[in-house]
């Protein structure tokens, strides 16, 4: 934690984030007052999920989604809480640009969704095009701006020119310069109502969707599909398509295994707040569950590295997916019945 | 995950520390900086060094004069056809005829200034790709 000022000279607190949307929401919150904390508002966005889109590439792989879509956890968690923002989109760069500058001059921190490749300050290895990273504008300074970015630990610098191109870049997901700041943010939202509908909505997300490529049904079709991939692929394709899933899983700033131990941290919250033994239980099962995925990525990575000359197979990652998409049925079934029984 | 067991393995970002959730002794979730997992770096390690080469082919094709730097410049960038042809507002498919090094030796200075912008690099740069 580092403090930093913001535009309007009030005292702004860096919290070092795992995921970069819930990250920034909670720091939009608590500069408007609002103690919350990042897994509480990943939880009543509803920000876990799973999805598999076999028909979408990117680089030659399909994609696997641990998350909700970019924009949900935010648009939903401050719908929830009772927090009105104000949104915009820009056609013209420089309107956008201008548009940044009146904001940050009224004293109001600013939200942005940004292209991460173009974001200097990151380690070349974070670098790559993807249009939905999230950060804070503090201030202006001289020919940039100061940014608080929830994936650092400490705020930085970002020249205005990697700014404009990061908020403006093209290509699939495109922000088009998209920033948020609330107008008006009640100041003692209620938590327990929220956190309820997060849960409800995460629960059907997970249960019910009728397509075999989201929530649990997404993870078993997975599963069988990297068993069956070495036949398919042969074994570098098999690799490169179990890698992109692993990268889903860790490399994005998801806090460790796919999100889920962020979403065991908000059912512990959530725990304390109704004082409920079965939100616990279900938080220690989540962790659990999360351990399973990591094992999935020791295993994964072992295939990959040794090319073949291991013991683990193919077989075993999938068998380990095949574990978590059952345990993880139960759990939000349970889920979806502690917090019908559950009161606001 | 205990808070021991976040894994320190490499100073893998450059320095950088990515956020970890983790239980701590009292059973408490909370945020645990980690220097890097050998596992992210072996899964990123395979799509690195698969763009690394690609984007080395390509430099020698176009000191072969099969491709023109346009080719190689839109690689480094990470961009496709479609990422570069709307951020320098020329169709797809004419980026894709500029990869001839015939084509691209005869474009004018305003496609090429367009070109230039949208991969940030200098017009004298776009002419020419690294010789090492």
């Amino acid at each position: 934690m580092t403090t930093e000022v913001t535009a309007a000279g009030k005292p702004f607190i860096h919290v070092h984030s795992a995921h970069c949307e819930s990250g920034v929401t909670a720091a939009l919150f608590r500069d408007k007052g609002v103690e919350i904390s990042e897994p509480m508002i990943f939880g009543i966005g509803s920000g876990i999920f799973f999805g598999h889109l076999p028909f979408v590439k990117m680089g030659g792989v399909t994609i696997s989604t641990f998350r909700s879509q970019p924009g949900a956890v935010f648009r939903k968690s401050a719908k929830r809480l009772g927090g009105k923002f104000k949104t915009a989109r820009f056609r013209n760069p420089k309107k956008g640009m201008d548009e940044l500058r009146r904001v940050l001059g009224t004293g109001q921190i600013v939200g942005l969704t940004t292209n991460i490749y173009w974001l200097s300050y990151f380690p070349n290895r974070f670098r790559f095009q993807f249009n939905g990273h999230n950060i804070v504008v503090l201030h202006e300074i001289e020919n940039g701006f100061r940014v608080s970015d929830p994936m650092l630990e400490e705020p930085v610098d970002c020249p205005a020119e990697d700014l404009e191109r990061a908020r403006f870049a093209r290509g699939p997901l495109e922000s088009r310069g998209f920033m948020y700041y609330p107008q008006s943010v009640n100041p003692n939202p209620d938590l327990r109502a929220a956190g309820l509908q997060g849960m409800k909505d995460t629960c059907k997300m997970m249960l019910k969707i009728p397509l075999p490529i989201f929530g649990i049904r997404g993870m078993r079709y997975l599963a069988k599909k990297i068993i069956r991939s070495p036949e398919k692929l042969g074994f570098m394709g098999a690799c490169r398509e179990l890698s992109s899933v692993v990268r889903m899983q860790e490399e994005v700033g998801t806090g460790g295994a796919g999100f889920r131990y962020m979403y065991a941290a908000f059912l512990q919250e959530a725990a304390e707040l109704f004082a409920s033994k079965e939100l616990a239980r279900l938080s220690g099962e989540m962790t659990a569950i999360g351990d399973i995925w990591r094992e999935f990525a020791v295993v994964s990575a072992r295939i990959i590295k040794k090319r073949g000359q291991t013991e683990e197979t193919f077989e075993k990652a999938g068998g380990l997916m095949l574990i978590c998409a059952g345990r993880e049925e139960q759990l939000f079934k349970d889920l979806a019945k502690a917090a019908g029984k559950l009161k606001a | 995950m205990n808070v021991r067991e976040v894994p320190q393995d490499i100073t893998y970002y450059e320095g950088k520390k990515r956020a970890c959730w983790a239980l701590n002794d009292e059973g408490k979730y909370v945020i645990v900086p980690s220097s890097g997992w050998e596992v992210e770096a072996v899964v990123n390690g395979l799509a690195v060094e698969e763009m690394a080469a690609s984007l080395e082919a390509t430099r020698q094709a176009v000191l072969a004069g099969v491709k023109s730097p346009l080719c190689y410049y839109m690689e480094l960038r990470q961009m496709t056809p479609e990422i570069l042809g709307k951020t320098a507002r020329v169709a797809a498919f004419r980026v894709r005829r500029h990869f001839r090094p015939d084509v691209f030796s005869k474009l004018g200075p305003s496609v090429l200034d367009r070109y230039a912008r949208a991969l940030a690099v200098t017009l004298d740069e776009l002419k020419t790709v690294p010789q090492t």
